[in-house]
């Protein structure tokens, strides 16, 4: 509808796929032939081998695999919990107040992921709460990272939200907490699972306050990707990384099925 | 159960959108309120449901005071133009909302839904969602779930303005049919629709800019209006202004004799006519003009006439010889069918 | 009697009314306690600890420490120009690949957005791994040292933030009413004219949306630079790591988390300003 002839048509085509095919395409392949691969100086991966994924899918990176989705899965909870009821008090807030509340749960986007692990660091290395060393600091460390994704989502689905339903449904004498758990939830139900997929995505890939932060015991993937890479194995880094990403889709792909059936219900 | 508004005052940010309303809606009666938008007639019926609260003035239901309580408090039945049905329940589940979120005993529930869907033509339909069903079956439902809490007070906010014009008369048809079989609900029925409001009513309050201007049944309100928007707003009407003189009252240079109770002599006052009730030709209250305009309706032919620079419409059967653009025609009408209204701001 | 009955009520009436708004700033507490506690009070540990130098007292010591070495220096400018170069390249990138995607559609289109979707989901680091392979030491073009110079950085940062402008950019250009551009051309306006003049002035709220995120983003970028494994170049992010983790300073790591921090929430603040007044 913008360009009407062909030739510019293919033209504009072109200049596409020769922007987006190499920077977005190509790094995605790059790290899938490697993970198969023992050599690479030419234009293709050569000494093709899955010996990678045995070794990524067992021991050390399978350990990291539990430790990433663990954290993930319990950092998304955490976060959408948080973030929703900020969402839903906020909503009822006045819009002074409700700006503030904004702002304040905005912030963690702004503030360098680097610094909140410094910072979570910081405080949990002292008592009253000691929790240096331990899974849980990098637990807290993703969620507080986490948490305003989710918060932001879910009250833009609120303020889209028609206030008819929650109207039509205290007309009909439900008590709020009523009207929340049986209408408002509900409608949001398919921008909760969105929202959770993004936290838990999000989470999956975290790298930088991890590094600050995590315990031996309890190194998640990404750590383990650099490890690999920090030390010169960049294909069994790859292959691990492939994995993560396999994992990341493979959850995200279960959380859009449960929003899909949500929404058509 | 009955509403009584008491000199109800709603404000957004000082902007004043209900001033003191007072009106009284008998149990049982279907009271239309009717006005053109941001009347003000939304926000009376938002305030009697709880969603918006007076700045200053009590709602009543019956004797009690419900000014303070919340919406779910309330114990009313409200129907509004989109319907709002629950998306993620089935019909019957919408329709048994009321009555779980009231704690109704789970056999009850089941009865009162089939119930209310038989009343509403619905009972085929309980297993869908309402995404499946078509607009006019969708009002229906939201209809049949606002019945299920048998209230004593029925709210209905332009319950039929997202129909299209054959379903609407259909529809209202339906309205009037549960009107009959529930007499003892009130209704509240916000309209900006004459028709719908001269149809179902039993007593219309005509609104305009935030103030109630008249009410009464749809027969006094259409026969004799008192004020100006009342007679345009209701029906139609040709609204021209008149001399009150001690020798009688003057339109265009010659006497008509009109009623003139209430009229304070050597004023100005505006002469209220319906155009189905000016004819053609000689008759009392004979007048002369020129014909500008002329719409041929199937059933009727519209005169637009200029008399002495005032446009006179004239409604008639469909005529067989119909007067030309430009032509002289007389037209007059009966003195009982004209009303005289104190004159408006415009003639001022 | 009675006068004093109606004002007993309303009295009531009005003290009844108010717990409302009360009970909502309640419900506000639990979740704006947890963010005190688990982010807001760090922070302020972060900073009290960078007026606190290892040996002892309060002073502004360890900023002037930090502020007198080259290094800091010379990261603060990398990062600020490396976060301003990457996200004009990605609006810029980011606006041509969707005007594309959007309004000169081929088949397939709808996967590419749906891969652009996808691709939000990955770590950053991937691409420096990719590109690793790439110009890496044993890469596909051979040992080319590009990687260890900011220009590698600014290859990967642009690649990998440009979805997050080509999405708010996707989003607002489905909302564009197609008739206008039919409009516009059947008024006989060629292709760089409707962009400029019809679809531009559309996709302005939606461009400051996604650069300024993503100016934030690059300005704390950690993962793409810490992958290169360059010496030669280091970011705030990087000098705070360094500084704390390898160095073991926390005085000094926090006087950098002071700085990143107020550059970043200062543009991120200045952003929502501006863009709220430009909205009102």
């Amino acid at each position: 509808m913008l360009v009407h002839s062909r030739k510019a048509k293919w033209a504009v085509w072109a200049v596409f796929l020769l922007l987006f095919l190499p920077l977005f395409a190509l790094p995605l392949l790059v790290v899938l032939g490697a993970s198969f691969a023992t050599h690479w100086s030419g234009v293709l991966p050569s000494g093709l081998t899955t010996a990678h994924y045995r070794s990524a899918t067992r021991g050390e990176a399978l350990q990291a695999l539990t430790t990433s989705l663990v954290t993930a899965v319990t950092a998304s909870l955490l976060a959408l919990a948080t973030g929703t009821w900020a969402a839903l008090a906020g909503a009822a807030l006045k819009k002074r107040h409700r700006r503030v509340l904004d702002a304040l749960f905005v912030l963690p986007v702004a503030v360098p992921s680097v610094v909140v692990g410094l910072s979570v660091l910081v405080a949990f290395s002292q008592p009253p709460l000691l929790l240096n060393g331990t899974r849980w600091i990098v637990i807290i460390a993703h969620t507080v990272l986490v948490t305003a994704f989710a918060h932001q989502s879910v009250s833009a689905a609120i303020t889209r939200l028609d206030p008819a339903y929650e109207q039509a449904a205290a007309s009909l004498g439900a008590r709020p907490a009523y009207v929340l758990w049986r209408v408002r939830l509900p409608l949001l139900l398919p921008s909760l699972t969105a929202a959770a997929g993004l936290c838990f995505a999000l989470s999956m890939g975290e790298l930088s306050a991890t590094m600050m932060l995590y315990p031996p015991d309890w190194t998640p993937l990404p750590v383990l990707i650099y490890a690999a890479t920090d030390r010169g194995a960049l294909f069994t880094g790859s292959a691990v990384a492939v994995v993560l990403m396999a994992a990341t889709l493979l959850v995200l792909f279960v959380v859009s099925r449960v929003r899909t059936r949500a929404s058509y219900r | 159960m009955g509403i009584r508004f008491d000199s109800v005052t709603v404000a957004y940010d000082g902007n004043v959108v209900l001033d003191s309303l007072d009106l009284t809606v008998e149990p049982g009666e279907v009271m239309a309120l009717l006005g053109p938008s941001g009347s003000g007639k939304t926000t009376a019926l938002r305030a009697v449901a709880g969603f918006v609260r007076p700045a200053s003035g009590r709602v009543f239901l019956g004797d009690r005071d419900v000014t303070d309580l919340p919406p779910y408090r309330r114990g009313i039945g409200m129907v509004v133009q989109q319907y709002a049905l629950f998306p993620h329940l089935r019909v019957d589940e919408n329709v048994a909302f009321g009555l779980r979120a009231r704690k109704t005993p789970k056999g009850e529930i089941r009865g009162r839904v089939a119930e209310a869907l038989e009343m509403t033509g619905m009972a085929a339909y309980a297993r869908r969602f309402p995404r499946e069903l078509s607009g006019g079956q969708q009002q229906r439902v939201a209809i049949a779930r606002a019945l299920a809490i048998r209230p004593d007070v029925l709210l209905l906010d332009e319950p039929l303005s997202a129909l299209d014009a054959q379903l609407r008369s259909g529809m209202l048809a339906e309205l009037a049919r549960l009107h009959r079989e529930l007499p003892d609900v009130s209704m509240l029925y916000v309209t900006h629709d004459q028709v719908e409001a001269l149809t179902l009513a039993d007593r219309i309050a005509v609104m305009d800019a935030a103030k109630l201007r008249a009410c009464g049944t749809p027969r006094q309100l259409y026969r004799a209006p008192t004020d100006e928007f009342t007679a345009s707003f209701v029906g139609g009407a040709n609204l021209v202004p008149v001399t009150v003189g001690t020798g009688g009252v003057f339109f265009a240079g010659t006497e008509v004799k009109v009623d003139t109770d209430g009229v304070i002599p050597g004023a100005w006052a505006t002469l209220c006519v319906r155009p189905h009730l000016v004819g053609l030709g000689e008759g009392p209250n004979q007048f002369i003009g020129t014909v500008t305009e002329i719409q041929w309706r199937g059933a009727t032919h519209r005169l637009y006439v200029n008399v002495d620079g005032h446009t006179v419409m004239a409604d008639l059967r469909e005529l067989k010889n119909p007067p030309g653009l430009g032509d002289s025609v007389s037209l007059h009408f009966a003195s009982e069918d004209a009303v005289l209204l104190p004159a408006g701001v415009s003639h001022g | 009697m009675a006068e004093a009955v109606q004002k007993a009520r309303v009295v009531r009436g009005r003290s009844r009314s108010s717990p409302r708004p009360f009970g909502a700033l309640v419900w506000a507490l639990p979740p704006i306690a947890a963010l005190i506690l688990f982010f807001l009070y760090p922070l302020a540990l972060v900073v009290q600890q960078s007026f606190h130098p290892d040996t002892g007292g309060t002073s502004l010591q360890p900023y002037a420490d930090v502020f007198a070495s080259e290094g800091f220096r010379h990261a603060l400018w990398t990062t600020v120009w490396l976060a301003l170069a990457s996200t004009a390249g990605c609006l810029v990138l980011g606006f041509l690949l969707a005007l594309v995607i959007a309004f000169v559609p081929f088949p397939g289109a709808k996967a590419v957005a749906r891969f652009i979707d996808v691709y939000l989901s990955f770590p950053s680091f991937l691409i420096t791994l990719a590109l690793l392979f790439i110009y890496g030491t044993t890469g596909i073009v051979g040992s080319f040292q590009f990687l260890t110079t900011p220009w590698g950085v600014l290859l990967a940062e642009v690649t990998y933030f440009t979805p997050f402008v080509m999405r708010p950019l996707l989003a607002a250009f489905s909302q564009l009413d197609t008739a206008q551009l039919e409009a516009a051309s059947s008024l006989g306006a060629r292709a760089p004219r409707i962009v400029r003049r019809v679809i531009l002035p559309e996709a302005l709220p939606a461009l400051a949306a996604g650069g300024s995120l993503v100016l934030v983003l690059c300005l704390n970028e950690f993962g793409i630079v810490l992958f290169t494994g360059a010496k030669g170049v280091t970011t705030l992010p990087m000098l705070v790591y360094s500084k704390a983790i390898l160095e073991s300073d926390y005085p000094g790591a926090c006087v950098v988390a002071v700085v990143n921090v107020l550059i970043s929430v200062g543009l991120y603040g200045l952003y929502r300003v501006v863009s709220r007044r430009a909205g009102a």
